[in-house]
């Protein structure tokens, strides 16, 4: 067994301990007659604040507070303990009032993202792994230029060399769009191939109207139609992956100062308890 | 058909020694009747050398005349150089207080960087300059030391050579002699620093020049000298540190200083033509590396790795595979010598070695090994080699009892670590592409601690899911440090980093240049309010180098190894072949 699977076996066991002992704490003190959700409240706000702690480490490289990867560790299966917690909070019902719904709906969408950041995380990185070349995020707009220059190079010189106007027209009606800018971001978040198959297709289905020479060009543009499509793939990957991080940290800061919110309310109109 | 564009052919002296860019002088033909004309020079018979590679050529273009003045520090302990020096007028001192009481790093024109304490590390956020690359015009200096500009170079020197001689123990060296030859000749660190006592006059001459005059002096007496002095200082001390032979007695053990071979492969001085060779892969390496031992051969004795690398291979179908490397201080056929005694009949190699760019050894002859280990004591060898695997490490001191099999590494992935000898690498920064979500958090941590500028570039050659960034490795063999004119750039004496000191470095790009894997940067240093700092005759920015320094200072460890979410980034030791690939399958 690797590392890595030992520890998701004893952070997953773990885990377990503690929603099961959450669980039954909150079945002895609503036995107790205690108001359970005072306590629960308490311990899901602490939960998340230790959870937005995760993204001030991130900023303090300097400073030995344990590492980053601990830290997600601590922050994954802590970020599932609220799932808990928050059920036991709210009885599993819907919460009354427009305050209460909103605070729970901007707790089920940091969660849902939260979820979706792992999932993104654990499951993209590979298929960027797979294909295309390894391209910094941001070199990606100066590769697209240069592509573009270049097909537009052929293009031109084809135009010069045969005098005819096919390939321009292909690359005006279907290519021009295609290079200008990141496309199908869509299709390729969700692996699909159809969009590249489709231009492939269109400009095949041109080549019985071209001469030799005019092929040769167009095998030159059908390269890199291949080599943008790999390269939109990149940007469509790795920009998902920065982007859900600009989704979910707001999210957790809006829940926390409506958290604050909602405990000062629980304090002022929720009498003694 | 587009023409290919033409240029002569390059030649070997193309730049001779004297022109490259630290020289002070070139070197006249007066200069070099005037050396024809002295010993050990005029003993030699040019009659015995190549007409294509003459003694005056070699003089006149692998050879220079540095004058030094009092104070100035020739070389340093634990520089690299790739030249010997011969001392033409005058004399120099040699330090000879062992290690813990030698000059400190500070004095050598070096930067002692302690480590942080927690609260310091904390103090760093608010006192990070918000510039990047912001330093300091005053110079921090130690007072102990000086610079003084020799030609186009810049020289550091002793203030006070009287107070030094005080307190370090020296030693003379004067005129007549040569020094500095054994760590040219193989290619490891200088083992003392030197410098000039009182004004002289010396000959520095590169490796290759000393090797051929050593080659092709017929009387050899330039040769007996600097094997003698190598077999007596250098061999010896090697030997001794060979936990095979550290049960010698003294008698034995200067027979066995006599009787070992020592041989170079390879190419010595260049990084340049390994880059070619990583591009060229695998087969095509392997066809290209000189062997030092064949398969299926009868072994002529125990291959002692002193500096560079070495691959063990096996023939599989019509090519080699790659099964392991050899690093310095391991060994290459003990157990087949040892198991051909046992059993009274000579028994094969089973695997060949050869050499990756450049390698220095040291061989045992079997008839040496058999009288001096297996005759007069009981060494235990393994039962077999196929047990007994690749060789045994010094640093592990016991037999290692390693093949690719157990370590458990694709041969693909071993060659190609092997290939682009990331296998020097001390702290080779192998990223796991397939769990890194490219988030650059490493980056981010790399600059918030150097400077706001990262050191290094999360990029570089990919194999599979692994990528080796640009990011110093830390090499056990690190040619960055070859031909650095102020020794600016230096293993730490402390943790055996490669360290770069702000204070002498000229920014001379010499070891960014020499660099195989591109980790070193040259940037634009500011001063405190973000202008660059320009040179005051030519107002050209001036540049440092810059690279990983594996956050040696801040407690912790590597920033970005701490601030990588999903343990995609590891700094891996891969010299270590027994646990290469257990640190990259995790």
């Amino acid at each position: 067994m690797n590392k890595r699977a030992r520890r998701r076996i004893q952070n997953g066991a773990l885990f377990v301990l503690l929603a099961t002992l959450a669980v039954v704490a909150n079945q002895i003190l609503n036995v107790l007659h205690y108001r359970t959700p005072f306590f629960s409240g308490w311990f899901l706000f602490g939960l998340i604040v230790v959870l937005a702690l995760y993204n001030v480490r991130k900023k303090l490289a300097l400073i030995p507070v344990g590492t980053s990867a601990g830290w997600l560790q601590f922050h994954l299966y802590a970020g599932i303990m609220t799932s808990v917690v928050f059920a036991l909070h709210v009885g599993l019902r819907i919460p009354d009032g427009v305050f209460e719904r909103t605070l729970a709906v901007f707790y089920v969408a940091t969660f849902t993202s939260g979820v979706a950041g792992l999932f993104l995380s654990r499951t993209f990185p590979a298929r960027i792994t797979s294909r295309g070349e390894e391209i910094l995020f941001e070199r990606i707009p100066v590769f697209l230029k240069q592509l573009r220059d270049d097909v537009e190079k052929v293009v031109f010189t084809c135009v010069e060399q045969t005098e005819t106007t096919a390939i321009p027209e292909l690359y005006l009606s279907h290519l021009k769009p295609f290079f200008e800018k990141p496309r199908n971001v869509f299709w390729h978040l969700v692996h699909s191939g159809r969009p590249r198959q489709r231009l492939l297709l269109e400009i095949r289905g041109q080549q019985r109207f071209l001469s030799e020479s005019e092929r040769k060009a167009v095998d030159q543009v059908t390269d890199r139609v291949r080599t943008k499509d790999d390269l939109d793939y990149q940007y469509a990957l790795q920009g998902t992956l920065k982007v859900w991080l600009f989704i979910h940290i707001p999210l957790t800061y809006g829940l926390l100062v409506m958290s604050i919110f909602h405990g000062l309310a629980v304090y002022a109109y929720g009498g003694s308890y | 058909m587009a023409v290919s564009p033409s240029i002569p052919r390059p030649r070997r002296w193309d730049i001779p020694f004297c022109r490259e860019s630290d020289s002070e002088r070139e070197m006249t033909d007066e200069d070099v009747d005037r050396l024809m004309g002295q010993a050990p020079f005029s003993q030699i018979d040019p009659a015995g050398f190549k007409k294509t590679l003459p003694l005056r050529d070699i003089l006149k273009n692998d050879a220079r005349l540095v004058p030094f003045q009092e104070g100035d520090i020739v070389v340093r302990r634990g520089d690299w150089g790739n030249t010997a020096f011969f001392i033409i007028s005058g004399s120099v001192r040699v330090e000879i207080e062992p290690p813990e009481s030698a000059m400190p790093a500070t004095m050598l024109g070096r930067t002692e960087r302690p480590r942080q304490t927690m609260f310091q590390a904390i103090a760093q956020l608010w006192r990070n300059h918000h510039e990047p690359e912001f330093r300091s015009q005053a110079a921090q200096m130690d007072d102990r030391i000086g610079t003084r500009s020799a030609g186009e170079s810049t020289r550091i020197f002793l203030q006070d050579v009287p107070a030094v001689l005080d307190q370090f123990r020296t030693a003379t060296i004067d005129q007549g002699q040569w020094f500095g030859e054994l760590a040219a000749l193989g290619r490891t660190p200088r083992t003392a620093t030197v410098f000039a006592d009182g004004p002289c006059e010396l000959l520095e001459i590169r490796w290759q020049g000393l090797r051929d005059i050593m080659r092709h002096d017929r009387d050899g007496d330039l040769r007996a000298y600097i094997e003698g002095v190598f077999r007596e200082r250098a061999l010896a001390t090697f030997l001794r540190d060979e936990p095979l032979f550290q049960d010698l007695t003294a008698e034995q053990m200067r027979r066995l200083v006599q009787e070992v071979e020592f041989e170079t492969y390879g190419n010595y001085d260049s990084p340049q033509p390994f880059r070619e060779l990583a591009k060229l892969g695998a087969e095509l390496n392997l066809s290209n590396e000189p062997f030092v031992a064949r398969q299926s051969e009868y072994p002529n004795g125990i291959i002692l790795i002193r500096s560079g690398l070495a691959r063990l291979s096996e023939k599989h179908f019509n090519g080699h595979r790659t099964v392991g490397y050899l690093m310095p201080g391991q060994s290459y056929g003990f157990p087949e010598i040892s198991q051909g005694w046992n059993c009274s009949s000579a028994v094969p190699l089973r695997y060949s070695l050869t050499a990756i760019g450049y390698l220095n050894v040291v061989i045992v002859p079997t008839i040496v090994v058999e009288q001096l280990l297996l005759e007069t004591r009981a060494v235990r060898a393994p039962a077999a080699p196929a047990e007994a695997g690749l060789g045994h490490s010094q640093r592990s001191s016991s037999v290692a009892a390693t093949t690719k099999k157990e370590v458990r590494i694709a041969d693909h992935l071993l060659d190609f670590m092997v290939d682009h000898r990331f296998v020097q690498g001390t702290a080779t920064m192998v990223i796991d592409l397939d769990r890194c979500t490219r988030c650059d958090d490493c980056v981010r941590a790399c600059a918030a601690t150097h400077d706001n500028n990262p050191r290094f570039i999360r990029h570089g050659p990919v194999h599979g899911q692994h990528m080796v960034a640009n990011a110093c490795l830390h090499c056990a063999d690190p040619v960055c440090m070859i031909e650095c004119p102020t020794g600016a750039i230096h293993r730490d004496q402390r943790d055996g980093l490669i360290v770069i000191s702000e204070q002498t470095c000229i920014g001379c790009a010499q070891c960014a240049n020499n660099c195989p894997y591109d980790a070193i940067r040259m940037v634009e240093i500011r001063d405190a309010k973000g202008q660059f700092i320009v040179d005051d005759k030519t107002s050209r920015p001036l540049m440092q180098a810059t690279k990983c320094d594996l956050c040696q200072n801040l407690p912790g460890g590597p920033a970005c190894q701490r601030a990588c979410p999903h343990d995609a980034l590891q700094r891996v030791d891969l010299t270590f072949f027994e646990t290469v690939g257990d640190a990259l399958q995790s």
